[in-house]
């Protein structure tokens, strides 16, 4: 009996070691993020993803968190080597899962990082670059809710832009609160949908 | 016995157990726990904070704290790979025993390729979005108020260009149109204008919105290009179109409609648009008499092919017919000079690039030029044809990210052949083969982040004039602190003389210029400022004895001449909300002896003040983004027979002034509704006078101005994209 135990201990002590470096390391990972330490976090990020070299999910988040820092850089050369570094991520994300939606958009979100910072200079290209983006991730995912929300976004920042009205949109975003409220995610560490926010994009656009 | 065999058996379970144990207790104690540590600086010793430390294909890492120094625990053992990365640094790497990775003093080195890196950049403008400053945007082509959608107008609001509106040319830093060459992905174009006559401005031929990126060289150009005295003008096309769509153009001179494929790996582009300017100068008659008003039928298609290695071929092919037929006042023809042309212009272009690997990159290319004329004038009839074709290979290999190796060779072919008739005096023919071979290797070094120079030379070995020139180039470039630099370039150019002389004498030296450049740049936050000073010497200019070149003139090289001056650029994007402007200044002293100048002088098509303001302005609520530039050009020299019957260049018009506005209207993000004028004031600008060859009674010569055709020039059209997806937008058209 006590030779099942400790069997069943050493055995079981082995495969939780070989789970937990990368789940110890996502969960590190997203707790610094949490805690706003967002270089670190993205260091870690770029880590784990050289130490996993076949899941797309660690580069996925390390360029999401270059994105997000991005849109608040106000010097051009500073801007420009952040997103390089998240291209970078992006393509390694990008390779590893090809005909991914979820990479789709957030290459799309990088897009706007630099149709932010200066519109005139890189809203052309952009704008044409993000409009094959969303089409592609239609394509693929007609039904995910994060794909229905980023376009929709997108199209509200577009009206705006040319001062118009973004309640077209609005019934977008509904549908996909109701969508990502029934998701089922069944990979560890997927992205998931921020109901939360997509609520507050929704009463943004009924105004 | 029963006892110590239980006993026993107890033991050995115990005895197991505790093997399990110390195995389980093993199998942690043994992964041996290694410090890695160090201190993380940059080349001149000061800490980096916050790079990321980590053992490559590992978990095991750690941020650098404010003193650069990490440590942290592995349990990692053999040989490791170290990794440190840091934006804007290279990264470095060590491979070693895990226990040798203690202690370590890492020196990063700064990524030369970073935007705040220093730029060689002496003499050039670059507009697209992926130059590193910016002196046009993309849109700017086609929201410049005065430029009516042309990229050639849009470059002449840049410092170092002189306002020659009648002509429509670029005329930079002194130096004739024909001194600037033009090239579509590094192969030369040709005939890069429309063709045209007196005192209408041409435009560019290519539609803007082929293009990518634009670099306006005004001089110290790369070895790479040649051929040209004074500028060069790189268009890049755009690698691959995003998305199928249909554009629909309706203008008050025409109409246009644009079309994009993809299938594949395969991508076609098709443009076509017929302008007529018959109705315009209905509504508003100008000063010619037209027999034929301008009409001109443009096809252009782009096919782009991406090979499964990710190297590319592309291939471009423009197709343009125009004719007009009018009658322009002279005052030397009672009834008025006549001129008409029929013109035809065909230009192919291939080009294919690869990556091959290991740093090395090829690019080739071929383009071929068909350009046919038919022209009227007065009573005779000239027939013009032009063959001309480029090859070209360019190699470039990247030693590293702080040197970098281009060579390449090219090989120019021109064929011309007039046919000159006239009703008198019978028939001539003038022609000639004009083949000209070059090769060129150019090094670029990045001594550090703030030190860099680019070194070439190019050899061309011209078979009409059976010369070989060899014409050396240098820039070097220093920062001078966070946003600024400064830049001096030096560079020795050649170029053929022209087809008007060729035809009729081929015994000459290639005409050459000397171009010395100093320039300071600051560049922060969407604002740009930069100076530029320059000299540049002409040298073997070609000289004649008659009013025109003529089969019997006497032709030689012994013309000479300078410009110098100081052209200033300001842009700022940043100081008034919403809106956009740049200032530019040149001044330019020149003065040449050359053609057929009986003194040293300062040719008419120089301006010694030229100020170009653009403003735009996007007012949200009204949908619209309007649209302001302001020309101003101090007069030009002019003969005046009157003053000095032996007179030479001796008068100056008056300055030239012109405003124009521009406003674009998004009806939907697809349909953009457009007006302009140019010149809303009405200026009356005169760029010179034409006298009387011969003297009235009172012995005065008689005059008269030379003027634009009209003084106002309207435009509206109406932009339409068609697109499965509707985020595609006008604002390309704007």
């Amino acid at each position: 009996m006590k030779k099942v135990i400790t069997f069943i201990v050493f055995v079981f002590t082995i495969q939780v070691s070989a789970q937990t470096q990368y789940d110890k390391g996502m969960n590190k990972a997203f707790e610094l993020w949490g805690a706003n330490k967002t270089t670190k976090a993205s260091q870690l990020f770029e880590r784990i993803a050289n130490a996993e070299k076949e899941n797309w999910l660690p580069p996925y988040y390390a360029a999401t968190i270059e994105i997000i820092d991005a849109f608040k850089i106000k010097e051009e050369p500073k801007l420009i080597a952040k997103l390089t570094k998240a291209q970078k991520f992006l393509d390694a994300a990008n390779s590893l899962s090809p005909n991914n939606p979820e990479i789709l958009i957030r290459q799309a979100l990088l897009n706007v990082a630099y149709m932010a910072f200066d519109g005139q200079k890189y809203g052309m290209s952009m704008s044409m670059k993000n409009a094959a983006l969303y089409k592609k991730a239609f394509e693929l995912a007609p039904e995910n809710p994060r794909v229905i929300l980023s376009k929709a976004e997108s199209d509200m920042g577009a009206a705006r832009f040319f001062g118009q009205s973004t309640k077209p949109f609005c019934k977008s975003i509904q549908k996909a609160i109701d969508l990502g409220k029934k998701e089922k995610i069944d990979i560890k560490y997927y992205p998931r949908f921020d109901v939360n926010r997509a609520e507050k994009v929704l009463k943004q656009c009924m105004k | 016995m029963k006892a110590p065999l239980y006993h026993q058996n107890e033991k050995n379970t115990l005895m197991k157990t505790i093997l399990s144990i110390l195995l389980i207790l093993t199998s942690f104690f043994s992964i041996a726990q290694t410090t890695v540590s160090g201190i993380v600086t940059d080349t001149k010793g000061n800490p980096i904070e916050g790079t990321n430390v980590y053992l490559d294909g590992t978990y095991d890492g750690a941020s650098t704290n404010a003193k650069g120094a990490f440590s942290f625990q592995t349990t990692e053992n053999g040989t490791q790979t170290l990794v440190v990365s840091f934006i804007s640094f290279e990264t470095f790497r060590k491979t070693a025993k895990i226990s040798a990775l203690n202690d370590l003093k890492i020196k990063l080195r700064e990524d030369v390729n970073t935007l705040d890196a220093v730029t060689i950049n002496a003499g050039t403008f670059e507009a697209g979005d992926n130059a590193k400053v910016t002196a046009l945007k993309p849109l700017d082509v086609v929201t410049t108020a005065s430029a009516l959608g042309d990229f050639v107008g849009a470059l002449q609001t840049l410092p170092g260009t002189s306002t020659v509106a009648e002509d429509g040319r670029m005329f930079v830093r002194g130096g004739e149109a024909n001194e600037t060459q033009f090239f579509i992905d590094g192969i030369r174009v040709f005939t890069p204008y429309t063709p045209t006559t007196n005192n209408i401005p041409s435009r560019g031929r290519y539609s803007p919105f082929l293009f990518k990126g634009i670099t306006f060289s005004t001089g110290g150009y790369s070895a790479e290009y040649g051929q040209a005295l004074s500028s060069v003008i790189l268009l890049n096309t755009i690698d691959e179109p995003i998305q199928e769509k249909t554009d629909l153009q309706f203008m008050t001179v025409g109409v246009g409609v644009g079309n994009t494929q993809m299938f594949g790996k395969n991508s076609l582009s098709v443009n076509a648009s017929y302008i007529n300017l018959a109705p315009y100068l209905e509504l508003f008659p100008d000063r010619n008499t037209w027999k034929d008003p301008i009409q001109s039928l443009n096809g252009e298609a782009v096919y782009r092919f991406k090979f499964k290695d990710e190297s590319l071929l592309k291939i471009y092919g423009a197709f343009s017919y125009t004719d007009f037929d009018l009658i322009q006042e002279n005052i030397n023809f009672s009834n008025g000079f006549r001129f008409g042309l029929e013109n035809r212009n065909l230009y192919l272009n291939g080009s294919y690039k690869n990556n091959l690997g290991n740093g090395w990159k090829i690019a080739t290319g071929l383009s071929f030029t068909n350009d046919h004329s038919n022209i009227n004038i007065e009573n005779d009839e000239v027939v013009d044809n032009e063959n001309s074709a480029h090859i070209k290979v360019a190699v470039k290999k990247r030693f590293s990210n702080r040197f970098k190796l281009s060579f390449g060779g090219e090989y120019f072919i021109t064929n011309f052949n007039e046919d000159f008739n006239n009703n008198s005096n019978g028939a001539f023919n003038y022609n000639f083969n004009n083949n000209l071979a070059a090769s060129y290797v150019e090094t670029d070094i990045f001594f550090s982040k703030k030190l860099a120079s680019k070194i070439g030379v190019r050899a061309e070995y011209s078979e009409l004039l059976d010369e070989f020139t060899i014409s050396p180039r240098a820039s070097l470039s220093y920062k001078t602190g966070e946003s600024s630099q400064v830049s001096l370039a030096y560079g020795r150019f050649y170029q053929n003389p022209n087809n008007e002389f060729l035809k009729f004498y081929k015994d000459f030296t290639a005409p050459n210029t000397s171009h010395y450049i100093a320039n300071y740049q600051y560049v922060k936050n969407k604002q740009i400022f930069r100076i530029e000073a320059y000299y540049k010497k002409y040298n073997d200019l070609v000289k004649f004895n008659t009013e025109m070149p003529l089969p019997t003139s006497v032709y030689s090289n012994l013309g000479s001449g300078f410009a110098k001056g100081v052209d200033v650029f300001w842009r700022d994007n940043k100081n008034i909300k919403n809106t956009d402007y740049w200032i530019s200044y040149s001044y330019l002293d020149t003065e040449r002896d050359y053609r057929n100048y009986p003194v040293k002088a300062t040719p008419n098509f120089a301006n010694t003040h030229n100020l170009s303001v653009v403003a735009k302005h996007f007012i949200k609520s009204w949908k619209s983004q309007v649209g302001f530039s302001y020309n101003f050009a101090s007069g030009r020299n002019y003969t005046n027979p009157n003053k000095d019957i032996n007179g030479f260049l001796n008068e100056q018009t008056k300055n030239y002034n012109s405003v124009s506005l521009n406003w674009a209207y998004l009806l939907s993000q697809q349909k953009i509704l457009y007006f302009s004028v140019n010149n809303v004031l009405g200026t009356e600008n005169v760029f010179g006078y034409n006298y009387k060859n011969t003297p009235n009674p009172n012995g005065m010569f008689e005059r008269q101005a030379i003027t634009p055709a009209a003084d106002r020039f309207f435009f509206v059209g109406f932009f339409w994209t068609i697109s499965d997806n509707k985020k595609d937008n006008q604002l390309n058209n704007l």
